[in-house]
């Protein structure tokens, strides 16, 4: 199959998978920003002190938080809708669809990222020279969360709507919310490095290191960075030994 | 007669908690531009079938051509002539029946013209194009289902696979169903179908095969379905008749009986008895029903159940 036909179903995927839920719900962009803004909320009131790194976890967390959640709640689509049985008898590449699935909700958090971008850098901290690596950086978080909600479906795709719906809820906490996303992990001390094992939290210590809010060597940067990687691809790896496209 | 769909020796094995034999060998022939049934009692390996011939499933043993491609081996080039509506499918609500067509056509790799224009046609014959933009939650069933049938028919596939498409609809959306099924069937689209409904099969099927617990147990259009039993006439016998099995093979169904007769005169003799006894009677010919209760499963089978 061409490239150019996978690119293109890839986006077709997308936009089917977001803008009609868009159109129909368009609240639903303001409750991603909300609910990625809530610890914002509490910064602001206990003095404001810790809210560039909370605005840095909100960035992470507006395309952490859904794309884990795409990954597990694509199982809908194959139990009740059907829509991936129906695309499996198509000529579409399962890359296409794989990746369709993952990039509807970035899309759907782009107006969340563009707002906290631009707080941040209204505030000083996003300059045009952190602002590549930044992106980068939250598109491999896009990456590595939505292969571990696809790496979840996948391994339990017996499991029922309600356990996989409470399960990508309790990721979303779990890996956005309790490691250091929103807060510098240099509050950890001796246990900082953990941060360094969860791709939200390593994405969050890389964005504060190019913001200039966390000093951080250049050879450490390059490590962690093949950190974030490696996470990624175990994550990738381990999804698609398990998945098939057509069952056997 | 080109065919279609081409099943060799299908067998599909299914290993969870014990051994199921979904299908044992099942050899079907589909011509192209008929729309052929695939009529059989749930569990009977329908769905299996069909999603094997579909690409969706891989089969155990033996393979299955699409227009001369296999199933096995090139499912991809099958896939570039198949549209499929899965059973039990619902709609997602936030789509609209315009969405549903016209996207699934953008998938097939037509431009957003020739999507629209595939999508309009599909929508018209279904009749859905004055609906097209109502989101599919505040359609019936049947617009919903015909909705779905769309996306596949938008597609412009010369085979077209939809399994149990009208399970759950009531009689007027089913006939709204069967009507669009036809019409592209004149228009030249190959249909396999599946369904339990005998009523089904009967009014759309060019040809059927009857399917039980894996095996193709009959094939052929429905007079040659018909015929393979040698009783031709039915007579329901409402009220207690002691001697009725001397005149037929009987099926009891709570009070009433239906006595299965071969000839024309076994069924005015039966009728001028019962007329005697003052017993209410109504003949007709037999059903594909009464046929198929007893290719798969005995007359009074279902007492068992």
């Amino acid at each position: 199959m061409k490239i150019t036909k996978v690119l293109k179903d890839t986006l077709i995927i997308a936009w089917i998978k977001s803008y009609p839920d868009f159109r129909r719900n368009p609240l639903m962009l303001l409750v991603i920003a909300m609910i990625s803004a809530i610890p914002l909320f509490f910064f602001t009131m206990s003095g404001g002190g810790m809210i560039v790194h909370g605005l840095i976890g909100a960035m992470v967390s507006s395309v952490a938080f859904i794309g884990v959640m795409a990954g597990i709640q694509d199982i809908s689509w194959d139990r009740y809708v059907k829509i991936r049985e129906m695309i499996v008898a198509m000529p579409v590449h399962p890359a296409s669809y794989a990746l369709g699935i993952a990039l509807a909700p970035l899309l759907l958090s782009v107006p969340s990222l563009i707002l906290f971008g631009a707080l941040a850098a209204s505030w000083g901290v996003l300059t045009l020279a952190s602002i590549v690596w930044t992106v980068l950086a939250l598109l491999v978080a896009w990456a590595a969360m939505s292969a571990i909600g696809f790496m979840i479906s996948t391994y339990l795709f017996k499991a029922s709507m309600m356990v996989l719906n409470n399960l990508s809820n309790l990721l979303g906490i779990g890996l956005i919310f309790i490691p250091p996303v929103y807060y510098p992990e240099t509050m950890l001390d001796s246990l900082s490095w953990i941060s360094v094992l969860i791709p939200t939290s390593n994405v969050a210590g890389l964005i504060r290191a190019y913001m200039g809010l966390l000093p951080l060597s250049a050879e450490t940067i390059i490590i962690r960075w093949l950190i974030l990687m490696v996470t990624t691809v175990v994550f990738v790896v381990l999804t698609s030994m398990k998945a098939k496209w057509r069952e056997t | 007669m080109i065919e279609a769909v081409k099943s060799l020796g299908l067998v599909k094995v299914y290993h969870s908690k014990e051994k199921v034999e979904a299908l044992k060998g099942v050899n079907i022939n589909v011509d192209k531009g008929e729309l052929f049934t695939l009529l059989g009692p749930n569990g009977a390996g329908k769905t299996t079938f069909l999603r094997i011939i579909s690409t969706q499933l891989m089969s155990t043993e033996g393979d299955a051509e699409v227009l001369g491609y296999s199933v096995v081996n090139a499912p991809e080039e099958v896939r570039k002539h198949i549209a499929v509506v899965p059973q039990d499918v619902a709609t997602y609500n936030n789509f609209t029946p315009w969405e549903y067509a016209y996207y699934f056509a953008r998938l097939r790799g037509m431009l957003a013209s020739e999507a629209k224009e595939a999508a309009e046609k599909a929508l018209k014959s279904v009749d859905l194009w004055e609906l097209k933009n109502r989101m599919c939650q505040t359609l019936s069933g049947g617009e919903k289902r015909r909705a779905i049938i769309a996306s596949a028919l938008s597609s412009d596939a010369d085979v077209l696979m939809l399994d149990e498409p009208t399970s759950g609809l009531d009689a007027v959306a089913r006939r709204g169903v069967w009507s669009a099924l036809r019409d592209m069937v004149k228009e030249g689209k190959t249909i396999l179908l599946t369904t339990h409904m005998m009523e089904e099969a009967e009014m759309v099927s060019d040809r059927l095969a009857i399917i039980d617990k894996g095996n193709v147990i009959a094939t052929g259009r429905l007079d040659q379905i018909k015929a393979l039993t040698q009783e031709k006439y039915r007579v329901v016998v409402e009220g207690v008749f002691e001697r009725l099995s001397d005149y037929g093979e009987v099926a009891k169904l709570g009070d009433r009986n239906i006595v299965y007769v071969k000839t024309q005169n076994e069924v005015l003799e039966l009728l001028k008895i019962t007329l005697k006894m003052n017993l209410r009677a109504e003949a007709s010919p037999v059903t594909l029903e009464d046929v198929f209760v007893k290719l798969v499963g005995g007359i009074n089978n279902h007492e068992n159940h």
